[in-house]
């Protein structure tokens, strides 16, 4: 093979810099469907065939008379016509000429033998079409198919127990796309059950199986994130292998709730983990030591849309735990590093040998006369028994009504009896885990900014959750961004780029129908050349390239897209409600910056600083 | 051909031997005479053959041509396309699409045929008779690429 340098160098120059650096998974096409037809109807098809043959060749040869009397014998084509019009039933009686009595007898041997032929191959595709093997590959071929056509991006979540599902929801309410994978057949129904807005390809299958996550798009150009969320921490681990070891450009975020586990999964790149357990108690340490700062980012991770109920802030002193299983034991560690003093109640064998453990039930009396309940701040109920953590609810209730009491709630059914237990804080760890994928996958400035949010202190954030409160309602706000480019803002990148006036946030942020009134959005960060900016005022003023983080309804990323894409939209807002006349005679009078400065300032509250 | 070789055996040779041996311990087709090849083999060859059989003699006489061997052409071919469904390989593809040939230029032949006893006006003339065997000597053709994938088929997997 002669080789050619300037060819090999003009293929390196213009296609090997737009190719991926390795091939995609390509997706095999399961067994087709029409394969399988054609392979179970072989047998069929060929008794079909030879019982055709047989019945026109016979009636071929069985001696006949023509309308005359004189001795006719039936050619091939009238003898394939009978046959077809007598063995589909249709009957036109006997032609050309009226039968002899041996070609009666020969069509009668025939009629019943085609008859049985057609039950035959009727029966088979029946069959067929209620086979469970056929059903599976009709269903992982039309999955496959949809999952083929997505042109936007994607997210492939294996898994939809209580904590996809909720993710489910969420991304759908963000407008993102999702292929679903899950080995319960039922939960995959679900997802024609729950009204989303976009077409959710779902498959049941194993996730296990790299195959399967192939299917499901792991090979798929337009695949941004991998999420295991199944119950199963060695399913959720097999997940974030393949996917790191198959695409491992794409973003992994795995769910478990174990240290070994998570250790496995780091040798593979580098997964986001959730461990909503850990997570839990390193949200308990700043509530603790801030309050504020939890709200925020409660109120920054929650599901968009839902209202957050008000909160009593935990106590400091001495806590209760009942139950010293992985959740116990993650929330113990956190209390200890707090300072805080710590008694545990654990009714496992597992505490036998620490004498520091109070060993029994925690609803017999006697157990809970030794926690001192009385003189305690805090309980929390954290075993994995929902109906062991609602009776000791209520013991500890009936000992102490002050204490504040977390109970770790499991089951997605029993949510009516926790609500009513008057449990302070109910963790599920299902939700939590879901808040807490839905903020690394929405934005990882988002995940950035509220991973810091404890650190800046709570003064700033209980600003922060009363501006919020102010300018979005009780409710929990959308978290997006935008981007001060040609591409994402083409109408205010004009703007500023021929720099006729600088804008500022407070400006920006109003509704383009109604230039006077304040979109309910409020700007978490601006980041400018890698710095980033918390909580900027209304006098932040921007500059192309700049980043922003916004959180607020639906209603305020539809407004300041408008006025970031339509250019009418833009000088509505930012030279005022009147006509280009009414700016000219402004700017001439030398009045208009000054009076739009004066409206921002009044409409809106200052920003925390 | 046929060396029995246990489930599990080392098989410790040089040569030829060994190759067969795994092939026959590993239960592939080479290991015996499989009756589904058997019939599928036969119904291919019988299909050409009667094919043949049909086309063969002066192409306008219609004393040279048997319709019941033109009748036989068509239901083999017919079953021999069935029994080529469901292959998914390259080859097997190709055998169906060789198949479909034969059977679409047999039927039509099949319905000149038919055309002309019953209802052209000259009958089944020398001008009809040429039309129905020049088409079933285009599914003749069809029908040896057929027998000569066969043929690949079974030598290629010798080789393998």
């Amino acid at each position: 093979m002669t080789v050619k340098p300037l060819l090999a160098y003009l293929h390196r120059v213009l296609v090997a810099d737009d190719e991926a650096p390795r091939a995609l998974p390509r997706a095999e096409p399961p067994s087709s469907a029409v394969f399988l037809i054609l392979r179970r109807m072989r047998t069929p098809l060929v008794v079909l065939i030879a019982i055709y043959a047989v019945s026109v060749l016979g009636l071929t040869l069985v001696p006949g008379r023509d309308g005359d009397g004189n001795p006719w014998s039936m050619g091939f084509f009238h003898a394939f016509y009978f046959m077809s019009y007598t063995a589909t039933t249709i009957g036109f009686g006997e032609i050309p000429y009226a039968f002899t009595d041996a070609q009666r007898l020969w069509v009668t041997f025939s009629i019943y033998l085609t008859v049985i032929g057609w039950a035959y191959a009727i029966g088979t595709l029946l069959a067929l079409a209620q086979d469970r093997a056929f059903r599976h590959t009709l269903a992982m071929q039309r999955f496959a198919r949809r999952v083929r056509r997505l042109r936007e991006p994607f997210v492939l979540v294996a898994g939809y127990g209580q904590t996809g599902r909720m993710l489910g929801r969420s991304l759908d309410a963000l407008g993102r796309r999702f292929v679903v994978v899950d080995i319960d057949a039922t939960r995959i129904d679900d997802l024609e059950l729950d009204a989303f807005r976009a077409d959710v390809p779902g498959l049941v299958a194993d996730a296990r199986n790299p195959e399967h996550l192939v299917l499901a798009g792991l090979g798929h150009k337009r695949l941004e994130g991998v999420i295991a969320l199944t119950n199963d921490d060695e399913a959720n681990l097999a997940v974030a292998m393949a996917a790191a070891m198959l695409r491992p450009d794409v973003p992994v975020l795995a769910r478990t709730v174990s240290r070994p586990i998570a250790e496995r999964m780091r040798a593979f790149g580098s997964p986001s983990i959730v461990n909503p357990f850990d997570r839990f108690g390193d949200l308990l340490r700043v509530a603790l030591r801030a309050p504020a700062a939890f709200r925020l980012v409660e109120w920054l991770t929650g599901e968009p849309g839902t209202e957050l109920p008000p909160r009593r802030e935990p106590p400091r002193g001495r806590w209760v735990i009942c139950g010293y299983g992985r959740f116990g034991r993650e929330v113990v560690a956190d209390l200890l590093a707090e300072g805080l003093d710590v008694t545990i109640i654990e009714p496992g064998l597992a505490a036998a040998d620490d004498p520091s453990i109070i060993v029994g039930f925690g609803t017999e009396p006697d157990v809970l006369a030794r926690a001192r309940l009385e003189d305690a701040a805090g309980f929390v109920a954290a075993t994995d028994n929902d109906t062991t953590n609602l009776s000791v609810i209520a013991a500890a209730r009936r000992a102490n009504p002050d204490i504040f009491v977390i109970a770790r709630h499991n089951d997605a059914a029993n949510a009516r009896l926790f609500a009513a237990s008057g449990a302070d804080y109910v963790l599920v760890p299902t939700e939590l885990a879901a808040h807490e994928v839905l903020a690394r996958i929405t934005d990882s400035l988002a995940a950035r900014f509220i991973e810091t949010i404890p650190r800046h202190g709570d003064a700033r954030a209980a600003a922060l959750v009363a501006r919020l409160a102010e300018r979005c309602g009780p409710r929990v706000p959308l978290l997006w961004r935008v981007r001060i480019t040609p591409d994402d803002a083409p109408a205010l990148s004009a703007w500023l780029a021929r720099e006729r006036r600088p804008v500022t946030l407070g400006e920006l942020l109003r509704d383009p129908a109604a230039p006077d009134e304040p979109i309910r959005a409020v700007a978490l960060a601006v980041v400018r050349d890698g710095r980033t900016h918390r909580a900027p005022t209304d006098d932040f003023v921007l500059a192309e390239r700049d980043e922003l983080l916004l959180a607020g309804r639906r209603s305020a990323r539809h407004a300041l897209a408008t006025t970031l894409n339509v250019a009418e939209a833009r000088d509505h807002l930012l030279l005022g409600a009147h006509s280009p006349v009414g700016w000219l005679w402004r700017r001439l009078a030398g009045r208009g910056g000054e009076e739009r400065g004066r409206a921002t300032a009044g409409s809106a509250p200052a920003g925390d600083r | 051909m046929d060396v029995d070789v246990p489930q599990g055996a080392v098989v410790v040779s040089v040569g030829v031997l060994p190759r067969m041996a795994r092939a026959a311990r590993d239960g592939g087709e080479g290991k015996a005479m499989s009756l589904e090849k058997v019939v599928f083999g036969f119904f291919i060859l019988l299909a050409a053959t009667l094919n043949f059989g049909f086309f063969i003699g002066d192409i306008a006489d219609p004393t040279h041509h048997n319709v019941y061997e033109l009748f036989a052409a068509v239901v083999v071919n017919l079953v021999a396309t069935v029994l080529k469904f469901g292959d998914r390989t390259q080859i097997g593809a190709v055998h169906l699409a060789t198949s479909l040939v034969a059977d679409l230029q047999l039927i039509a032949a099949a319905v000149v045929w038919a055309y002309a006893v019953s209802s052209a006006p000259a009958g089944l003339d020398a001008h009809a008779m040429a039309s129905i065997v020049s088409l079933s000597g285009g599914a003749l053709f069809a029908n040896v690429v057929s027998v000569v994938l066969l043929v690949i088929e079974t030598v290629s997997f010798q080789r393998r």
